[in-house]
Parts: C-alpha cells; structure tokens; sequence
C-alpha cells in the first residue's frame, strides 16, 4: 500500500525543504525507517502547521479561521513510501515510535481524472485517433478501405464538409446510396449533421472506402399510433444493402454497415414479453434483418448507447440493462467509447445487453476534436463517434480479407482476441473484451496469412 | 401502424401479400412496400394498421413494434 509519512525533523532539515532555491530529498529528512520501501524519487514537501485563529478554537475543526505556520519550529515534511499489505496495520502504527520523527501515516490512494462526459471539452483530436489507430502503419500495408463498401446508416452525410475539414476527399457511391420515401436529396448532399460526423469518423481509418449513404434517421414516417416511428426504415435500409451484398462477387464481397443509433426508451416499444417488443425479442424483423445481412457477409457495427452509469443521456429511459435490440444483437460488434486517454467515457453504455449478455463487445475512440458538425470546439462524441470509428478499422481490414477469407463472426473473434484488456482479466460490462488494437490485430493477420500459405 | 411478417415464394410483390393476408388496400402502408428479410427464408415484413396486425398474424408474424430511433450523439 502506497503511503504519505508525515516527519517532523529537526528545523534546519524543514528549513531547507521550505526554501525554493535548495533541493532537500528523502535521505536528507529522514534515515531509512523499518518496514518501508520510501520513494526516493519523490521530492519532500513542506507541510505548514494548522492552529484555530482564535484562541481555545477546536483543533481539528476547519469550519472556523485557521493560521497557518511555514516557520521551520512549526512546519513538517512529508515523505512518500510503500508498506506491506500483509501486515500494514501493525506496520502504520508502530511507524511513529520509529526515529521519534514521524507523526502520521496517511494513504496515498490512486486518483483519476474526472471522467469525460457530456458537455466537456474534447480529448485530443482526431490527429490522436488516427495515431492510435496506427494509420500509418494501415496505410503502409495496404489497408486503406479500397474496394470495400461503407454503409454510414445516419443523417446523411455532407461530402463537401467532411472533404473541408479532413483535408482530403472521398468517394460517396451514389448509385448504391439509398433514402427512405420522403428523403428527396442528393447522396453525400444533406445538411452537415451527425451523419456527417460519423463519415468524418469513419474516413480516419479507411480513407479509400466507398461511402453508401443511408440517412434512415430522416425519415418522418408517420402513422396513427405512438408505435409508428422509423425501425421500419432500417429494416428497407438493410433489405437495400442485401441487395447490395447480393450483387457482389461471392469472392470479395466487403459491406461494413455502421449503425450510431438506437433506442433510448421502453416507452417507445411494446412492453418485454410481448411477442411484438423489439427491444428484448430476437424474433422482431429488425433483429431477424441484421441476423440474415450478417449471415450473408457483412460486418454490422451498433454504438453500445449514452447510458452509462456516471452521465448518461438524459434521454436514457431504460432501468436497467441500456443496450437493447440490435445494439446488442448477438451477430454484431456493439462499440462502446473510450477517450484517447483510454479511458471508458461516462456515458457510454455497460453490459449486460439484452439480447445478448456480453455487450458491448469491444471500445473505439470517440470525444475527440475532428468533424466540427456540431461546431467549432464541439467534440465528435457519444459512442456514435466510436462505432465509425471503428467501422474504418474493420473497413481497412477487410481491404485484403474479403468475408469470403474471414466471415464476419470470424473478424469479431479476431478483434475480441487482440482487443487491449481494460479490466483484470478478459471481458467485462464496461470495456468489452477491450480497444480495439490495430497492431495486434494485424499481427494476428499477418500469422494467419502465413498458416494460410503454408496450406 | 405495426410491422408484420410474411412467408411467401422469391420475387413476390405487395400484390400477393395483400391477397394471402386478406387485408384492404387501406389497410397496408403501401408506400412502404414489401421488404425481403431473409430472401433465402423467403421471410417478408411490410406494414399494417395495428388492428390489422392483430387480425392478420396471430401465429408468431407479428405485430411488431415499430419504435423511433435517435443518434447516439452528442450526449444531452
């Protein structure tokens, strides 16, 4: 257990831990002390004496005026250090009848940043991303999304914007886009909105993909019940992209579909247990539509959701259990958010999912600098920025291993295996199976190209 | 309106749909159309009015919710 020692030594060794100008150390305040391992690259710190103001104030009471006392008579120091944790009770307190200096021992716990959540400020940019993501080493293999099939299902993208912001242009495949009845406008012409966002996303890893337009969440579908809403646009928008899948060669077919949306009440749905219900029910069209695509060889990306335990959105209605319908399906990778510090964004959504326990399956980057959709300063953020995210990595991976050579069940395994473990030891609610992590997936490639020739 | 579900032969159109369910014109979102699920299944969804739904797939085809969805992002 790591430690704070609290020493009182003589005042000239305070003295001149105090003055800024000398650089007093560990062995300067105090010999070795039994049964601690003391930390010698941590400088000693001056600690000022604390009294009440006011005469017959309480001691231990900061609710009152207080002085405090950096004169060397007054002040102590304090040491850093690690104890046992075998025995670290009777350790700590036999400390201070050690040397006669010491006067407390404090723990020296394991402090974090404040989790990133919504309405703070972007962690780094996309620059990072692409950094983490091990662009140039994608790059420099081959692995740059030529020939491969992105469908971006959203808002629709606006090319022009994205081309202006990453700096570079893309290919949007009109004539394999598809709109919802009522969506009258050009593919890669929308509003710049979250579809655009996620193609920005999307184009870090896989700047040679060809880009399908699929801005299901324009439609304004409308019937005369609360039922009535736009899953059935999906289930039009993925029946579009069997055809697609269909019509290409059996050989290299490559069609990764990214999904940055969801449900976000039970309200919305029949109630669970219901034969109707969505949410809960492998048997609804939607969920029976995402299985046959991916049975026919696509890779089916779903964000996890904004529902995470310390920020969720405050759209979140589900009590429990945030990851439903095909956000959890069993048949797609459902992507959590982490920043690009690593760390699991606090409003990401944690498993179990509900149609299928061990969700999300793994993390990408999302809350970075990149698109500016939302405006200068606003991050890409929610686990929509991460399942684009790391739809491009799994678009570039399929550059030269069409689903004939790896079947998208088989990607999934591949991306579980070589995924960074954020937790103790393999799959957890939170992180997955963990980043998804593009050197060692393409090592894991590389061995497998090789088992292959040698067959 | 509900979402239902339909077996029916490769290649068939509204038109059948509408025959083997003995729904009304009025009755389906034909707009929308008949939507292959699982070709190789020969599975197809399409869109009925909820009581129609509840008449015409009593045997495991439905109805089905057809909820909204909203992007995951930026969280509010």
């Amino acid at each position: 257990m790591r430690v704070l020692i609290q020493l009182r030594p003589s005042p000239d060794i305070v003295a001149a831990v105090a003055a800024p100008d000398l650089t007093a150390t560990t062995a300067d305040v105090t010999g070795e002390l039994p049964g601690v391992a003391l930390d010698h690259d941590f400088t000693p710190v001056p600690l000022p004496r604390v009294r009440p103001a006011i005469p017959g104030g309480d001691p231990l009471s900061l609710n009152q005026p207080l002085d405090f006392s950096m004169a060397p008579e007054d002040a102590s120091v304090l040491v850093r250090g690690e104890i046992s944790d075998d025995d670290r009770a009777a350790r700590t307190a036999l400390l201070p009848g050690r040397g006669g200096s010491v006067v407390g021992v404090y723990a020296d716990p394991v402090i974090e940043t404040s989790l990133t959540c919504g309405g703070t400020p972007p962690v780094g940019t996309w620059r990072d991303v692409e950094r983490l993501l091990a662009v140039p080493r994608l790059t420099a293999d081959g692995y740059d999304g030529s020939g491969v099939a992105l469908a971006i299902c959203d808002t629709g993208i606006n090319a022009a914007h994205v081309t202006r912001q990453m700096g570079r242009s893309f290919t949007i495949d009109a004539e394999r886009s598809w709109s919802p009845s009522g969506v009258s406008e050009t593919p890669g012409e929308f509003p710049v909105d979250h579809g655009s966002m996620c193609a920005f996303d999307a184009l870090i890893a896989a700047p040679k993909a060809s880009f399908i337009d699929i801005p299901v969440l324009l439609s304004r579908r409308q019937g005369d019940t609360v039922m009535d809403g736009l899953l059935s646009d999906a289930i039009a928008a993925f029946s579009h992209l069997r055809t697609l899948l269909d019509a290409q060669p059996a050989a290299s077919r490559a069609l990764v579909v990214s999904n940055s949306w969801g449900s976000f009440s039970p309200l919305w749905d029949f109630a669970p247990g219901q034969p109707g219900n969505y949410s809960d029910n492998p048997a609804h069209p939607f969920n029976i539509i995402v299985g046959s695509l991916e049975r026919a060889g696509a890779d089916i990306l779903f964000a996890a959701g904004n529902c995470g335990a310390e920020c969720k959105d405050r759209r979140c209605a589900f009590p429990a259990r945030p990851i439903v319908g095909a956000n959890s399906h069993p048949q797609v990778l459902s992507i959590g958010g982490v920043d690009t510090k690593g760390l699991r964004v606090g409003y990401s959504s944690q498993g179990p999912g509900r149609l299928s326990d061990r969700k999300p399956d793994v993390c990408s980057y999302t809350h970075f600098a990149g698109s500016k959709a939302f405006g200068p300063g606003t991050p890409d953020s929610g686990t929509s920025a991460a399942c684009p995210v790391a739809a491009g990595l799994v678009a570039a991976v399929r550059t030269h291993w069409p689903a004939s050579a790896i079947s998208p069940a088989q990607l999934r395994t591949l991306l579980y295996r070589t995924a960074a473990d954020r937790s103790t030891v393999g799959f957890d609610y939170d992180y997955g199976y963990g980043i998804a992590d593009t050197p060692a997936l393409l090592s894991a490639l590389e061995r497998r190209a090789a088992a292959t020739a040698k067959v | 309106m509900v979402l239902i579900t339909v077996r029916l032969p490769q290649e068939a159109t509204l038109e059948q749909a509408v025959r083997r369910l003995g729904l009304s014109e009025d009755e389906v979102d034909t707009g929308y159309g008949l939507v292959p699920l699982d070709p190789d299944e020969g599975l197809y969804a399409l869109r009925v009015t909820e009581a129609a739904g509840h008449r015409v797939a009593p045997d495991g085809g439905g109805p089905f919710s057809d909820p909204p969805i909203e992007p995951f992002g930026p969280p509010r």
